[in-house]
């Protein structure tokens, strides 16, 4: 074939081109450590590339997410920690109060160690985190939530719970509500609630006899009624009975002979009173409702300063310290979860590092270079482009002319 | 006798002479671009009959010809029309490639931003830096937008001008190439048939750069003029005679240009864009409207969903301020444009209504006189609208409304529904305070409860606008274990509704679920979020848009949608970079093949000097010889 001489250099020229700009694009992968430069060279591995950072910042910020809620618990599990034992120190106060309740002095002891608790309580209710929000006031992060008013130490935030993404697909809550801490605590023994009759109006009981009543139990959950009763004692001639009148139907039931200890049974439910009532004494049992434990301390302070004492000082302390029990379960309960949360976050920080792992690994194969292949082909480009500039260099000396 | 030696001698001088020009000429144009090789053709002169014979009478030049090969001239101007096609297409494409592979420079990086900024917020609803930081990534997000839509704009005005030039240069060949026409026909007819070779060459070389511009066909005429053809059969040069182009707003599209016809009356048709295929301006034309427009409306698209979807949830919430939650983001509405050939009185306008089912098309509004119809420009769809705009229909997640006037049969509007979502997406606030993080409502459970009932946190019911009496407080009672009255709600709710534990309660525009076994007498209250600073219920939603498919239908998320085109972008430049290399092989092969027959080849050239050297050496010693014998002849007569 007959070759033109502009052929020879314009083929030349072409080949130069091509290899350096192949050259130029695997010095540049080198260089830059990435296999895909542009989506035009592998537009498959680009979007995928953009897909797959997307999903691991996504996991990293999901890592920050439980981070965060990691904190939060663990400062709210401190809290409930500090909350337990004071909790068990006023159990424990009003325990040895039992035997030493009639010693004036020994009251108001144990009356100011209780107020001082008390107010420690609320403190402790109304922490703050390190920017100043209120731990336990659901939503409203900047109302105090417990505030004592006359009538009370009384719940202003809500039941507001804190989320946060802890995985792709799971939320935890962050936070509990102060009312799910504090003062969501069924009285009694959570089923029903017994104590000393109460005249309207009065806080004081107007019992006489030295009758103490146990908290009871449920035994046929399927008889509950949910309706108040009251318990009347009669002493007649020596003997005494008792009427058990379910008061928010007015239906009595036939009276019983009272021996002390002896179980007393109705509608479901079972309980036992001691000692010896006087005619006319009454106890009531009524559903049990929620009771803050600020308002079970306060009961206890409030009957230690009240003139009563004997089997009614009995009956309250007892009242009191079961309420208080109901309370540091509920605490306990409250502590469990936030446990189990904590355990959750860390169990899914397990799974989200290995998720990132990997991601970062698909990543890393989609977009970084095979430096060992690269620097070859490297090598062999740059060769093969030696090659063509020395055999042009060659080639373009062979001319006729150079000989005439 | 001696007479016929010095005329044969000189005759073949002569030859060589014409042979050594024409040898010095093709050295001389070796780098010429277009140049074909010329050769000298010699026939032997008739002989003279003698007694004894006849007797040559020498070398005659008979012509200097082109070697030229009509076919591969052809071939290789086709071929190159298509590499300079793909190769304008290549470099355009590429500028776009570019753009989108640089991660700090895409959506994407910006999009994540925005999304660990919300999420941040759902962790410290109540901190100022987290809400101020939803809101400065809101912008960066809005800007990248921005950024991109404006190197596009960069890129299609470019292209504008780039069409305008490569037009005036197609009408500056046409001209030139008319001209050519004439002087190698009044070429032809001075030389007695003989070709302007040179000429040709220069006319062929203008056809082949006309032909990078713009694919023309070419037919000879027997007079040696050449017409030139563009688009469907056009003609652009016909004899000494030049039509042209020119550049017009397009009829269909008044904010596109589109190029025309210009007739020799000077009226200028409109012709079909597709038909200018090949070229530069094939190139320049098809890129505009099938890549650069779809990336601009892709992008717009992104932007829309964003922009919606964010004021969406934003909506659903509870800013700061305690008030409702507004939009964050400037969301586009579709762009209109009229035909430029209406005569009706219409406006037509248009809204989006679900971004979900956008496309990147745009679309063309027409009417016949008795039905609309709408044609999706990028498939050519017709979606029959019937006979009235009323009420408005809707097409591909948008709706058209005739806001006034009427249409006359014939009018057409051009609807864009995403192409200025990327240009115009923006804050509409730069108050921190009107990030939506929390709910509008929140539910209360009375501490005075005594059944195990537990209401849910609740979630409001979308889409905006939100129900108005969302913040109402409403209480549910417990009448019995398995029925509630309802009180506060909108409309009022009369006697007892059944409860089932665990089913969605829905009134004034929120929902809730009650599990467990309220009491009777138990109430749940819902009421206004006031002071609601540490609530992230909506904060969370927001960074849950992240993750939801919100785009094509509920197929991909934003991420997804946007990832699909870089891939496109990818996918398209890959396939032209391909197809551009195997095309440039291909002009390299052809050109080889014409160069052959045509190019110079400078040793074959010094060979031929060598042999016209000799040749004329050789026929001058014949003279010589011719001029000694004669000596001879006349010392015999002294």
């Amino acid at each position: 074939m007959r070759v033109s001489s502009n052929t020879l250099f314009d083929n030349n020229v072409a080949v130069l081109n091509q290899q350096q700009a192949r050259l130029m694009q695997t010095q540049l992968q080198a260089a830059t450590g990435k296999k895909v430069l542009t989506a035009g060279s592998d537009p498959v591995a680009a979007a995928r590339i953009l897909d797959v950072s997307q999903l691991d910042a996504a996991n990293t910020q999901q890592a920050v997410n439980r981070g965060s809620a990691r904190d939060t618990l663990i400062s709210s599990e401190t809290t409930l920690s500090n909350v337990t034992l004071l909790l068990q120190d006023v159990r424990t106060a009003a325990v040895g109060l039992g035997s030493a309740s009639a010693n004036p002095a020994a009251r108001n002891t144990v009356i100011a160690e209780l107020s001082g608790r008390l107010k420690e309580l609320v403190g402790y209710a109304n922490t703050k985190d390190a920017a100043g929000n209120y731990v336990f006031s659901g939503f409203q992060t900047k109302l105090q939530p417990f505030v004592d008013t006359p009538a009370g130490v009384s719940y202003f935030g809500d039941d507001g719970k804190r989320m946060v993404q802890a995985s792709s697909v799971q939320q935890v809550s962050s936070n509990d509500s102060g009312a799910d801490v504090f003062m969501r605590i069924k009285n009694g023994n959570g089923t029903f609630d017994v104590s000393s009759f109460v005249p309207p109006g009065s806080t004081v009981t107007t019992n006489t006899g030295s009758g103490v009543i146990g908290a009871g139990s449920v035994i046929n959950p399927a008889l509950l009624t949910g309706n108040n009763y009251s318990i009347d004692f009669s002493v007649a001639a020596g003997v005494t009975n008792y009427t058990v009148t379910n008061t928010t139907t007015g239906v009595a039931m036939p009276a019983q002979p009272y021996v002390s200890g002896q179980a007393i049974s109705f509608d479901g439910m079972q309980l036992s009173i001691s000692g010896a009532p006087a005619n006319g004494d009454s106890f009531t049992v009524q559903p049990s409702k929620n009771e803050s434990v600020f308002k079970t301390i306060s009961d206890l302070i409030t009957t230690l300063q009240s003139p009563a004492t004997g089997a009614n000082m009995t009956n309250a302390i007892t009242r009191g310290i079961n309420n208080i029990d109901n309370a540091l379960n509920n605490i306990v309960n409250v502590r469990g979860t936030v446990g189990l949360r904590i355990n959750q976050l860390d169990a899914l920080q397990v799974a989200g590092d290995d998720v990132g792992v990997q991601l970062k690994q698909t990543l890393s194969k989609l977009q970084d270079v095979d430096y060992n292949k690269t620097l070859t082909d490297l090598t062999q480009q740059q060769l093969s482009l030696q090659a063509a500039q020395k055999s042009f260099v060659k080639i373009s000396e062979l001319s006729m002319f150079s000989y005439m | 006798m001696g007479n016929n030696i010095y005329s044969a001698a000189l005759s073949g001088m002569n030859a060589a002479q014409f042979g050594m020009a024409t040898t010095q000429h093709n050295i001389a144009n070796a780098n010429t671009p277009g140049y074909t090789r010329q050769q000298m053709n010699v026939d032997s002169k008739a002989p003279v009959a003698t007694g004894s014979g006849f007797v040559g009478q020498g070398v005659n030049v008979s012509n200097v010809q082109r070697l030229s090969d009509a076919y591969l001239t052809s071939q290789v101007r086709q071929e190159q029309a298509q590499a300079s096609y793909l190769n304008t297409f290549l470099s355009s494409m590429t500028m776009i490639d570019n753009m989108v592979s640089d991660p700090a420079a895409g959506v994407s990086t910006a999009l994540q931003g925005f999304f660990n900024a919300t999420n941040d917020l759902a962790n410290y609803p109540d901190s100022a830096t987290a809400r101020q930081s939803v809101l400065s990534n809101a912008q960066i997000v809005a800007g990248r937008f921005q950024t991109i839509d404006q190197r596009l704009t960069d890129i299609s005005n470019n292209l504008t001008g780039q069409i305008s030039s490569s037009v005036q240069m197609v009408n500056a060949y046409a001209t030139q190439i008319a001209a050519l026409n004439g002087t190698i026909k009044r070429a032809i007819s001075v030389g007695q048939g003989q070709m302007p070779n040179d000429l040709m060459d220069q006319r062929d070389q203008l056809i082949s750069k006309l032909n990078q511009e713009v694919k023309v066909s070419v037919t000879q005429q027997s007079d040696g003029s050449t017409n030139v053809f563009v688009g469907n059969g056009l003609a652009l040069v016909l004899d000494e005679k030049t039509m042209g182009m020119q550049v017009v707003k397009s009829s269909v599209d008044p904010s596109k240009v589109e190029v025309s016809y210009l007739a020799t009356t000077g009226k200028s048709v409109s012709i079909q864009q597709n038909a200018l295929q090949g070229g530069n301006i094939g190139a320049y034309l098809t890129f505009r409207d099938q890549n650069l427009d779809p990336v601009r409306n892709g992008l717009g698209r992104i932007a829309l969903g964003f922009a919606n979807s964010v004021n969406q949830q934003n909506q659903l919430g509870q800013d700061q301020n305690g008030s409702l939650g507004g939009s964050l983001l400037v969301a586009a509405t579709p762009k209109v444009d009229q035909g430029i050939n209406n005569t009706g009185t219409a406006g037509i306008t248009a809204a989006i209504s679900n971004v979900a089912a956008l496309t990147t098309s745009d679309y063309q509004l027409k009417f016949d006189g008795a039905n609309y119809s709408m044609v999706r420009l990028s498939d050519n769809v017709v979606t029959n609208l019937g006979a009235s705009l009323v009420p408005s229909p809707t097409v591909d997640g948008f709706t058209v409304n005739l806001a006034s006037g009427a249409m006359a049969a014939g009018d057409s509007f051009v609807i864009k529904p995403t192409s200025t979502g990327a240009s115009t997406i923006a804050l509409t606030t730069n108050d921190p305070a009107k990030v939506a993080a929390a709910a509008p409502m929140r539910t209360i459970t009375p501490l005075s409860n005594i059944g195990t009932g537990i209401i849910s946190a609740g979630s409001v019911n979308g889409p905006a606008p939100i129900n108005a009496n969302v913040q109402s407080p409403v209480s549910l009672t417990f009448t019995s274990a398995t029925t509630f009255t309802v009180t506060g709600a909108v409309p009022a709710v009369v006697g007892n509704v059944a409860f089932t534990p665990g089913q969605n309660i829905s009134y004034n525009g929120w929902t809730v679920q009650i599990s467990g076994a309220p009491a009777t007498g138990d109430s749940f209250n819902i009421a206004a979020n006031t002071n609601a600073m540490g609530d992230s219920r909506n904060a969370l939603q927001l960074a849950g848009l992240q993750s939801q498919n919100l785009m094509l239908n509920g197929t991909a998320s934003l991420q997804g949608v946007y990832s699909q085109l870089v891939g496109q972008i990818g996918a398209k430049t890959q396939e032209i970079m391909v197809m551009s290399t195997a095309q440039d092989s291909m002009v390299a092969q052809v050109v080889n093949a014409q160069q052959s027959v045509s190019g110079v080849n400078l040793d074959e050239e010094a060979a031929n000097l060598l042999r016209y050297q000799r040749a004329y050496q050789a026929a001058a010693k014949a003279m010589q010889i011719a001029n000694t014998m004669f000596d001879q002849l006349l010392t015999l007569g002294r």
